[in-house]
């Protein structure tokens, strides 16, 4: 089955033929030879080199492993090795199709719950979202509510795109507030109200910490908060979970520094169209940017400043960027934050630092694993047909711990059903 | 005389008319623009389509002769031309070659390294329409009243100051169809525009292209209509809505002709009937929303049932799963490269879509729907290439470019004077910075019946909309030092 289906994905020759190992989901050991690896650690790009892979980890990486040997060795010439792609924002396994209610937990309504909201137990791992983006290159993601009522959305956490059962990594990995005009409008109308309840709730979230015994025995004053909403700031208050702040206009991201400065927080922006115009704040304040970079469409008011460099002029004055894949196309579409990252290359980010904001950069602003390769690190990675920010390029072998990944999924299914559509009812009994 | 035009215009002669293109069309538009003092009636039979009402007044700038030197060309009718040269004249693409001599007075840009291709076209826009900033006040493209609004007009919408044509333009586009919305059945007709800046949408209309109609299959209408308790609430309400409407077109053009022929008294003018007339005469193109196969199936049986043709399925998520029907029935397909999942009707997703609707020698095209899609149709096409390319397909870019220039074209019915490179075709050109398939490659400038629009490296040739003025910087532009490189 593995083979199979590795072999649909397009391995074929450089593995089965100029090798003779089969591929198999339980390979311990690979070893790549002579490809062009980015390793966005401390051995920088190896223009072409050997990567050794045993045990779910990095073993080695170097120009010339020499006679080193592995159960699977791969040929990699003229092809790219990166981290594998991680995304910043999504809803893979919360969502199966958009606009069917019944297949989305990212979001609730007209619940007194905000902060609090955690929608981990309903993630599914065995949704379509994940073949079709692991194929793309993805190996990791964040997972985040959105919300439709509070500006709260609540918790979100970090997946590994195995499909398995147990593939979630972070459970709780980071808070998701709404500012700027949904922000406003979630709040009753006003960026103030919305940025007051923001700052009311982390204050009240402090008070709730000096004062837990007596809240809880209903000794205290009534607070805005429920109890819950207050419990689940506290990691944010404690600096352990980023809070993720959407926000676009230079001033609503100003504002959201002001914050920063009266709590203890750590945020993340993301949008940030405008983050060009306040580039310098930014940096200094050493708060990253989450950024759709082919959003570059003054679609909002908040948005006038949008352009396709802000990535290019954010990270020239030092801010660390991450890049998420294109806003219209969603979650169902995550990977393609590697062409949005070519796009910012184009736009003049340098070619590293575009393979850096979909992969390294995303994991240390969430703090998670993976993002880079070297010895003894995670053996998440991906093997490109080759230039990775490249439209023409595509995933040839796909690592999660260490194991190469199915890149079957609906897209390839259908395809190959319906290769040479003809009529009659043969297409029926095609797998 | 006019009996014996009406008498030829049966339903053999329109079956032909519609793949010549614009010719018919055109013809009819002119003659109504030229046309005396009988404004209901073209020479050929009742005006339906009455391209003379809002006539186009756009007018290209003169422009001295453009020769762009040794570049490699994509022509679009499925060439590549290595170190070739093309020479842009009075607005039309006067010779392609080796060694052509330079303009005595005109532009010379030399190729070398970059590649050349027709004018991109987004058969599927809604620029204007939906503008940015998109506020409850701009959205008017979609007059979500009736099932039918047939009679509403997408260009009696667009707001010509959007800033976002100028970005599509730097991303190529010279030609695009702004369309209404998908919640009805009928949503009206759409209207081609040159991409140029335009005081009114007159001074941007696409000389003598003919009208679209746009439908919509699925999901939409009925959603929409049935949350409100009318039909169609399912999607045999739809086909019941489409062929309800269908007779009572049929109807009102047997009336006209009638009148046209026997006169007497004309009959009333109702602008819905016009508008699906005008369909069922040939001389307005069919644009039709529509995700599935079984539904594209049904909506061809339609056509049949009515006598009239489709031009062309948008959104055609499963297009693959019909490609030979498409071809058999001459209907194109416009799609997307790997756009899916926001709804169930886009569920059954491929990459390969393009390419295996294309080997079935149907007529298939990129197409955006989006004001950030249609700044990448170049990207789009690539991946939608590659996707082909991985199927097992042999496809490369001198024939991937026709989903992005000639197939757009002909579902517009404006194929014989743009969408491709050859000599006497409106000079839409784009100068590339390097293979266009590529996330690195931009439109370095871009012509427009052989005047030069955009010039990435010339910010006095890049358009700004009225709105862009005095936003950010009361002083300056809205993006500084020129914008984006």
């Amino acid at each position: 089955m593995e083979i199979s289906n590795l072999l649909r994905a397009g391995m074929k020759v450089s593995l089965m033929c100029l090798f003779g190992f089969a591929v198999s989901a339980h390979s311990q050991s690979i070893l790549i030879k002579d490809a062009r690896i980015v390793t966005l650690a401390d051995q920088g790009t190896l223009e072409s080199g050997d990567l050794l892979v045993r045990d779910g980890k990095v073993v080695q990486i170097a120009e010339d492993l020499g006679d080193a040997t592995a159960e699977l060795i791969i040929d990699g010439r003229g092809k790219v090795v990166t981290p594998g792609l991680i995304a910043p924002s999504s809803a893979l396994g919360l969502t199966e199709i958009g606009a069917a209610a019944s297949t989305n937990d990212g979001a609730i309504a007209e619940q007194s719950i905000g902060a609090a909201f955690n929608p981990v137990v309903a993630f599914n791992p065995r949704s379509t979202l994940i073949p079709f983006n692991r194929a793309g290159g993805l190996t990791r993601a964040v997972v985040v509510p959105a919300s439709e009522d509070s500006i709260f959305a609540g918790q979100g956490f970090a997946i590994k795109l195995t499909g398995d059962f147990d593939s979630v990594i972070n459970a709780d990995l980071v808070q998701k507030v709404y500012f700027g005009e949904y922000g406003a409008q979630l709040a009753g109308g006003s960026r103030a109200m919305a940025f007051a309840q923001l700052e009311s709730a982390l204050e009240q979230a402090k008070e709730y910490s000096e004062n837990r015994d007596e809240i809880r025995r209903g000794q205290w004053r009534e607070l805005d908060f429920a109890v819950d909403d207050l419990e689940a700031l506290q990691p944010v208050l404690r600096e352990e979970q980023p809070l993720m702040i959407s926000a676009d206009r230079a001033s609503d991201i100003l504002q959201v520094l002001t914050l920063a400065n009266t709590f203890p927080i750590r945020p993340i922006i993301i949008g940030g169209a405008e983050g060009w115009m306040v580039a310098e704040q930014l940096a200094a304040a050493r708060v990253p940017v989450v950024v759709d970079v082919l959003g570059n469409t003054p679609d909002a008011f908040e948005k006038l400043g949008a352009r396709m460099d802000n990535a290019a002029l954010l990270h020239r004055a030092g801010v660390t960027v991450a890049i998420s894949g294109p806003g219209y196309a969603g979650s169902h579409n995550s990977y393609l934050s590697r062409q949005a990252a070519g796009n910012a290359v184009a736009y003049g980010l340098p070619f590293e630092e575009g393979i850096r904001a979909v992969t390294a950069n995303v994991a240390d602003i969430f703090g998670i694993e993976g993002g880079v390769l070297a010895p003894d690190g995670v053996a998440e990675l991906v093997l490109w047909s080759g230039d990775p920010l490249e439209v023409t390029s595509f995933a040839e072998l796909v690592l999660i711990d260490g194991k190469p990944q199915s890149l079957v999924n609906r897209s390839t299914r259908l395809r190959d059903r319906y290769l040479h559509p003809k009529a009659g009812t043969g297409h029926g009994y095609k797998n | 005389m006019r009996f014996t035009r009406r008498s030829v215009k049966d339903s053999v002669w329109r079956r032909l008319r519609l793949p010549l293109g614009v010719g018919g069309a055109l013809l009819a538009g002119m003659l109504t623009a030229c046309g005396g003092d009988d404004k209901d009636v073209a020479a050929d039979g009742p005006d339906f389509a009455r391209q003379g009402d809002f006539p186009s007044t756009y007018q290209p700038d003169e422009a001295a002769p453009v020769l762009i030197r040794g570049a490699t060309l994509l022509t679009g009718t499925g060439e590549k031309l290595l170190k070739a040269d093309l020479l842009l004249k009075d607005g039309k693409i006067a010779a392609i070659g080796d060694e052509l001599k330079a303009p005595r007075k005109g532009l010379v840009i030399e190729g070398a390294g970059k590649w050349v291709t027709p004018g991109i076209i987004d058969v599927h826009s809604h620029l204007g329409d939906y503008p940015a900033p998109a506020i409850e006040s701009s959205q008017d493209g979609n007059e979500m009243t009736s099932p039918n609004t047939a009679q509403v007009w997408a260009e009696h919408s667009v707001w010509t100051q959007d800033p976002q044509f100028a970005l599509a333009l730097a991303g190529g586009v010279t030609t695009l169809q702004i369309l209404p919305g998908s919640a009805n059945l009928f949503g009206g007709r759409g209207v081609t525009l040159k991409n140029v800046p335009g005081r009114s949408v007159q001074d941007m209309k696409f000389p003598g292209a003919p009208y679209g109609l746009k439908m919509a299959c699925g999901e939409n209408p009925k959603r929409v209509y049935g949350g409100k308790g009318s039909l169609p609430s399912t999607r045999m309400g739809n086909v019941a809505g489409y062929r309800q409407a269908w007779i009572e077109a049929a109807a009102y053009k047997e009336k006209w002709e009638n009148y046209y022929i026997n006169g007497g008294d004309a009959p009333d003018r109702d602008l819905q009937m016009e508008t699906l007339a005008g369909v069922l005469n040939g001389d307005i193109l069919v644009h039709n929303h529509c995700y599935r196969g079984e539904e594209m199936a049904i909506m061809m049986d339609i056509a049949r049932e009515f006598d009239f043709q489709i031009s062309t399925f948008h959104h055609a998520v499963e297009a693959y799963k019909v490609a030979d029907l498409l071809a058999e029935n001459n209907v194109c397909a416009a799609m997307w490269a790997d756009w899916w999942g926001f709804k169930h009707e886009a569920f059954d997703m491929t990459e390969a879509n393009i390419a295996i609707v294309d080997q079935a020698k149907a007529c298939a095209m990129i197409h955006s729907d989006s004001a950030v899609g249609i700044q990448h149709l170049n990207e789009e096409t690539a991946k939608a290439m590659v996707a082909g390319q991985r199927a097992g397909f042999e496809i490369q870019p001198r024939h991937a470019v026709t989903w992005m220039t000639r197939n757009p074209a002909r579902a517009l019915g404006i194929d014989d004077v743009t969408g491709t490179l050859e000599k006497g075709k409106m000079a839409d050109v784009v100068v590339w910075s390097s293979n266009p398939f590529s996330v690195y490659a931009k439109a370095e400038q871009v012509f427009i019946d052989g005047v030069l629009m955009y010039d990435r490296n010339d910010p006095a040739r890049q358009p700004h909309s009225d709105f862009e003025l005095g936003i950010l910087d009361a002083e300056g532009e809205r993006l500084p030092e020129g914008g984006e490189r």
